[in-house]
């Protein structure tokens, strides 16, 4: 197995057995057999024990430790969900990341990185991965037929128009039961290229109108049609949104089938 | 001498009481709501008879607000049990459109479902119909006899009830009596999805997560199962993984959101859970003591 496949603990555990061995006498070769790890692996921790002992040779943890990280502050969180429950000024159909940081150096004068924002949103559990797409078309399944039947026709006629796809959803955060004090959050999020996240965030069930505005924006920055593949609402019920879009063929909005298993898509995380 | 499990204690006790029923009544019935609890009355009916069917026909008092899913289940079981299934609606309801969003929970289920019940059991005699009621669903309940006397008016005296020693049932009544039976009264909710779960009883798929069309009305989860739900201007019906504990009119029963989607994963739910069943009932909320005076004027 590769060295970097290896836990931290298990890693520690083969370097000091390679030490040992080391020690009784085996060459470099026989240890890295012996051990699985690599010659060069077994060189390096026979070189930091003749350097500094036992203690030297268990690698130091890898990555930053646990607290260190650049956490957001109170102000700027308290900014960052006033500003999710808004549309952005800019046209962009919901807040990405970038556009967050922008907006708050603008408001505070100090630096996010839209890195530490994505972090943030990951723990609020507000960073919905878009959905797993790719291989569908040959699957031989319900949401593989639904894929090739009803998505695929569409996305070719956009693609050759030239066309953007995007994927979006609407969907409530935290999921499950939740402490009394905390709010409810009805997430609409939308996915656009590589899996960029443009989202917002509601106190109540998004009415008609904040779907609209969301299409809106959509077709105002896009430069030919759009297919959207949409997950969590049931369009067909509204009469504002049937009508809204009969005057807009531009945006093909195309309804994830309810209970299909599509999984999300491991590229994009 | 093999002990039996807690369920096979209370599939015996059912059994018993409903063979109890069979010899002593003249002409019982089975109230078949298509819930769950109906749907584990049934199995025990068709235990109890074996190899014949139960001797008695299913009655449905049914308000027309049912989710469609329960509608297909009624007939499909229906069609493959071979039982006789009586659909009753009252006309009256019928006539006056009586429905839950214009007249309210209180008078829909007066209407459709207390009144509704009464005709079908005058209009076809029956003097004693079985229900699904169990003592854990709810406080009037538990009280219950499960032998439950009801006067001519089909009105119900929680003051004046029988004495079930021993479980000794008297079932003596008065002309123009009838017996409301419960041979479940003494089965908790758990008890009831764990036998359906070894028992591999057919049950509505609604009791299943998937994800469903739902609004929020006054924080209960509201599923719009057809045209007939009216949504507010503007209103967009999220689709959200739900399931229902217990059945009823659509419009009048909440859902949970849960993940459970097969029956080891309702039971280890129903184990985590410190809420009631009938929470999602919104009939149960119209006032306080709402459940007990429903059922003295009649209602199951």
């Amino acid at each position: 197995m590769a060295t970097k496949h290896l836990s931290p603990e298990l890693l520690n555990e083969r370097r000091l057995e390679a030490v040992r061995l080391r020690l009784d006498g085996h060459t470099v070769a026989r240890v890295a057999q012996q051990t699985g790890l690599s010659a060069p692996t077994v060189s390096a921790a026979w070189k930091a024990f003749r350097e500094g002992g036992w203690e030297a040779v268990p690698v130091r943890q890898r990555g930053r430790k646990s607290g260190q990280a650049s956490s957001l502050g109170e102000r700027e969180q308290h900014i960052l969900w006033r500003l999710l429950a808004e549309l952005p000024s800019s046209p962009l159909p919901g807040w990405s990341s970038q556009a967050l940081a922008e907006a708050i150096a603008a408001e505070t004068g100090s630096e996010v990185s839209p890195r530490a924002i994505e972090h943030w949103l990951a723990a609020q559990d507000l960073k919905p991965t878009p959905l797993a797409l790719a291989g569908l078309a040959r699957r031989r399944s319900t949401p593989g037929r639904w894929y090739r039947q009803q998505v695929q026709p569409v996305l070719e006629r956009v693609r050759q128009a030239g066309g953007d796809v995007w994927q979006g959803g609407v969907r409530v955060s935290p999921l499950g039961e939740q402490p009394p004090d905390e709010p409810r959050r009805y997430q609409l999020y939308l996915h656009g290229k590589r899996g960029a996240l443009y989202t917002r965030c509601l106190p109540a069930p998004p009415m008609a109108e904040a779907y609209l505005a969301l299409f809106e924006r959509l077709l105002a920055q896009a430069v030919g049609p759009v297919a959207l593949l949409f997950h969590g609402a049931w369009f067909q019920a509204s009469p504002e949104i049937q009508a809204w879009l009969k005057h807009h063929p531009e945006l093909h909005l195309i309804n994830v089938a309810p209970n299909l298993t599509l999984g999300s898509d491991p590229k994009v995380r | 001498m093999t002990t039996l499990t807690h369920l096979q204690r209370l599939e015996a006790e059912s059994i018993q009481i409903m063979r109890e029923v069979v010899a002593e009544t003249e002409n019982p019935v089975m109230l078949y709501s298509v819930g769950k609890d109906s749907a584990v009355m049934l199995h025990l009916a068709r235990k109890a008879f074996a190899p014949s069917p139960p001797p008695f026909p299913l009655l449905h008092v049914d308000t027309r607000w049912k989710f469609r899913a329960m509608y297909e289940f009624r007939d499909r079981m229906a069609e493959e049990i071979g039982m006789d299934l009586i659909v009753h609606i009252n006309p009256e309801g019928v006539e006056k459109d009586i429905n839950p969003f214009t007249h309210g929970s209180a008078i829909h289920t007066d209407v459709m479902k207390t009144e509704g019940l009464k005709q079908a059991l005058e209009k076809y005699g029956f003097d004693a119909a079985f229900g699904g009621a169990r003592r854990d669903e709810e406080k009037s309940r538990a009280k219950e006899r499960v032998f439950s006397f009801r006067t001519a008016a089909h009105r119900w005296d929680p003051k004046n009830q029988r004495p079930e020693l021993w479980k000794l049932y008297n079932t003596r009544k008065h002309k123009g009596e009838s017996i409301r039976v419960f041979p479940l009264s003494n089965w908790t909710e758990l008890d009831i999805w764990q036998y359906i779960y070894l028992q591999n009883i057919p049950i509505v798929p609604l009791y299943y997560s998937a994800e469903r069309p739902v609004v929020e009305r006054d924080g209960t989860l509201i599923m719009v199962d057809d045209e007939r739900m009216p949504l507010e201007p503007g209103e967009v019906p999220m689709m959200r993984k739900v399931r229902f504990r217990t059945l009823g009119c659509y419009p009048l029963t909440g859902a949970i959101e849960s993940e459970a989607d097969t029956l080891p994963a309702i039971i280890q739910e129903m184990l985590l859970t410190n809420t009631s069943e009938r929470q999602g009932r919104v009939i149960d909320h119209d006032s306080a003591a709402s459940m007990e005076k429903k059922k003295q004027e009649g209602y199951f």
